[in-house]
């Protein structure tokens, strides 16, 4: 069976080709600058060249095709036609309280998804493009979304609810939601998997830290409580966003600095974090500042190790105990030293990493000695694999 | 058609304005503009966004967008490369009207013109090209940027996928667009100037001072921006030069308070002059003066 998983943002498609008897990818590639003249694809197919070209991309719909065209080219493809592709698996970022698991799309699925666009102005509505697109090039091919969202609908009311008028709940559904749920679902899997365990016995924390950066408590194989909330905002320090912070420093702000509703989101969300403190939202750039003294990267680094502290503490309250502590996405499977800072504040839980094994690197392992009483694990995340997953299971 | 560049014709403030918002959601604009017009437009829409990067309401990156989405040229003949057309260049009919026979002749024929016009009737100026079925009125408030709705001015010589044209524009602009009938003024510049001569009427017999008038106003119906400042930072000599034109057409309730022809006379027409209703740093920030002080400014 074959797979196609598509990921469309406002202005880029990002896709992989699966072969699902062995999950292994056949091709990928992703087309950036959507909408312009001068958008860039680039392509793989296993085994073969890379190939890259420029060209005009006014939407989605023809980037999607250009995709195809790709993927069923002789020289460069891996396919004959089009129509040997089975389903294709869409990533969808937002499915409210609608969706709690992957569905098959319907009219009555993307009438749904639109009503859900006010929730995530800057992702669904490209999402849903994304959708429309492939069904027009694919009108027969069955079409799966698979919900970022999706894996934290099991977070219980005491969790989600936050402690503001009920009204507000009922008439706007302002709750947590969580997000990077395909990341924490496969990520808590593989380590169930790696420690030889089922998953139902345990009590896991995924930390998924990436430029954007969140976790989760994952108890018995269900998320219980996550980091971020009502938007991707909450939570832990990224790359530009500020995480959690005092509502009412935000009120402050805006009398004091004269910002209206656009400029303190834009201030939080896109010149806060790592970048807010230090000027620098990556975390290479983060620890090179180190390397050179600088003492705002240094406070910066501080700061985005003490919120993960929090987080993990909590969550082993919240979970009552803890089995193992996962690093997953761009900062957590490549940067030994936000590990190694993370783990040494976690002495109080019996942890106890290996240092030669956290320096490793591209593969998924255990960095815990084997006398940690709490099994530490790098793993790569793999969210495209979940939705390929997910969409075989729908068919 | 897929609309993607766009002409901007008129560099003032609701030239920059529209350029800068449209660029901002992703157009390429060509402003045109007469002498060094352009390259000053293109620095004051830089200032504008460096504006809003100190509020964080863009990033670096954005800006740096942003106006490389944006060029300008004299050379009418770059119209035969746009896909929408803009006017909002000053309210003189036959200044329009020669630069819309102009751009008629330049442009391909599918393009839709809008006006920005408030005081004159687009249905007058579609008279006067061939292409009169796809003009329609769309009038944007300044500070463009800022302000959520604009004004549908639907001629009836328009037709309905022109009308759609300048609808979606103005929807990807962000901006609610609220249809009314074709009248001199329209709502807000008329709106405007009657508030602005009431305000002046009251300074003038001397029952309250500018600021407190402006307080009061502004303070009570919950504004950003109270009608003096927005006066002056519209022009007196523009504010007078609707006044006339309404007061011509509607009648004598719009004619204007002594106190702005005596301002105008006196070249004091608001933050070009750095001093209007209120003085104005060279940020174009407004200062508070004491009256005493104003005076002195004056001479």
């Amino acid at each position: 069976m074959i797979i196609f998983v598509l990921n469309c943002g406002s202005s880029s498609v990002k896709y992989k080709l699966y072969d699902m008897r062995d999950e292994s990818v056949m091709a990928e590639g992703k087309v950036e600058r959507v909408g312009q003249d001068n958008a860039v694809i680039t392509h793989q197919s296993t085994g073969k060249e890379e190939v890259s070209k420029t060209m005009p991309i006014l939407e989605h719909t023809t980037a999607i095709r250009e995709c195809l065209n790709l993927l069923t080219d002789p020289e460069h493809g891996s396919i004959k036609s089009v129509d040997e592709i089975d389903a294709v698996g869409h990533r969808v970022v937002h499915g409210g309280e609608s969706f709690s698991d992957s569905v098959l799309i319907n009219e009555r699925t993307k009438e749904i998804l639109e009503s859900l666009s006010d929730l995530a102005p800057l992702h669904n509505p490209a999402n849903l493009m994304g959708i429309r697109a492939a069904e027009k090039i694919m009108p027969k091919t069955p079409q799966v979304a698979v919900f970022d969202t999706a894996f934290h609908s099991t977070i219980p009311p005491h969790a989600f609810l936050y402690a503001i008028p009920y009204t507000v709940y009922q008439r706007h559904k302002v709750r947590r939601y969580g997000f990077h749920g395909t990341s924490h679902k496969y990520v808590s899997q593989r380590t169930a998997e790696l420690m030889g365990k089922n998953i139902e016995d345990l009590k896991i924390i995924t930390c998924h830290l990436g430029n954007g950066a969140s976790i989760a408590a994952v108890q018995g194989g269900k998320s219980v409580d996550t980091s971020m909330g009502f938007t991707p905002l909450e939570g832990l320090m990224m790359g530009t966003r500020s995480g959690d912070i005092d509502p009412g420093a935000i009120f402050y702000i805006m009398k004091k600095e004269e910002l209206n509703l656009h400029e303190i989101d834009s201030m939080l969300n896109k010149h806060s974090g790592l970048y807010g403190i230090a000027g620098v939202s990556d975390m290479r750039d983060i620890e090179k500042g180190i390397a050179e003294d600088d003492r705002l990267c240094k406070v910066a680094f501080d700061i985005f190790i003490n919120r993960i502290l929090k987080y993990v503490g909590a969550y082993t309250a919240s979970m009552n105990g803890v089995d193992a502590i996962v690093f997953t996405a761009g900062i957590g499977e490549n940067t030994p030293s936000v590990r190694d800072a993370v783990c040494r504040n976690l002495e109080y839980l019996g942890v106890k990493i290996d240092p030669e094994l956290n320096n490793r690197r591209g593969e998924d392992l255990e960095i815990s000695t084997p006398d940690s009483k709490v099994k530490v694990f790098v793993v790569g995340t793999d969210e495209e694999v979940v939705i390929a997953r997910d969409t075989v299971a729908l068919l | 058609m897929e609309i993607r560049r766009i002409a901007v014709l008129g560099a003032g403030r609701l030239g920059r304005g529209i350029a800068e918002c449209a660029a901002s959601k992703g157009y390429d604009v060509v402003l045109f503009s007469q002498g060094a017009g352009g390259q000053d437009a293109l620095r004051r829409i830089e200032k504008s966004l460096d504006r809003k990067l100190a509020k964080w309401a863009i990033t670096e990156s954005e800006k740096r967008l942003i106006l490389g989405r944006i060029s300008y040229t004299l050379d009418l003949k770059e119209l035969a490369n746009v896909d929408l057309l803009i006017e909002a260049t000053i309210d003189h009919f036959y200044t329009k009207k020669e630069l819309l026979r102009t751009a008629d002749h330049l442009c391909r024929p599918e393009v839709v013109f809008i006006s920005t016009t408030s005081t004159l009737l687009v249905s007058e100026l579609a008279r006067s090209i061939t292409r009169n079925d796809q003009l329609v009125g769309l009038h944007f408030i300044p500070p463009v940027p800022d302000v959520p709705v604009a004004e549908l001015v639907v001629p009836e010589s328009a037709s309905p996928e022109a009308v759609e044209v300048a609808k979606n524009f103005a929807q990807r602009l962000d901006k609610k667009v609220l249809h009314i009938h074709e009248s001199a003024g329209l709502v807000n510049p008329r709106a405007l100037i009657t508030l602005v001569n009431e305000a002046a009427y009251m300074i003038d017999e001397g029952v309250c001072d500018a600021a407190a008038a402006e307080l009061i106003i502004k303070e009570s119906w919950g504004m950003s921006q109270g009608p003096l400042e927005m006066a002056d930072r519209l022009g007196l000599d523009l504010i007078l030069s609707w006044m006339e034109q309404l007061q011509e057409k509607l009648g004598d309730r719009y004619a204007p308070c002594p106190l702005i022809r005596r301002y105008v006379r006196q070249k004091r027409l608001g933050v070009k002059t750095r001093l209007g209703f209120f003085a104005y740093t060279e940020d174009d920030a407004v200062v508070s003066l004491e009256e005493g002080e104003k005076e002195e400014f004056e001479e």
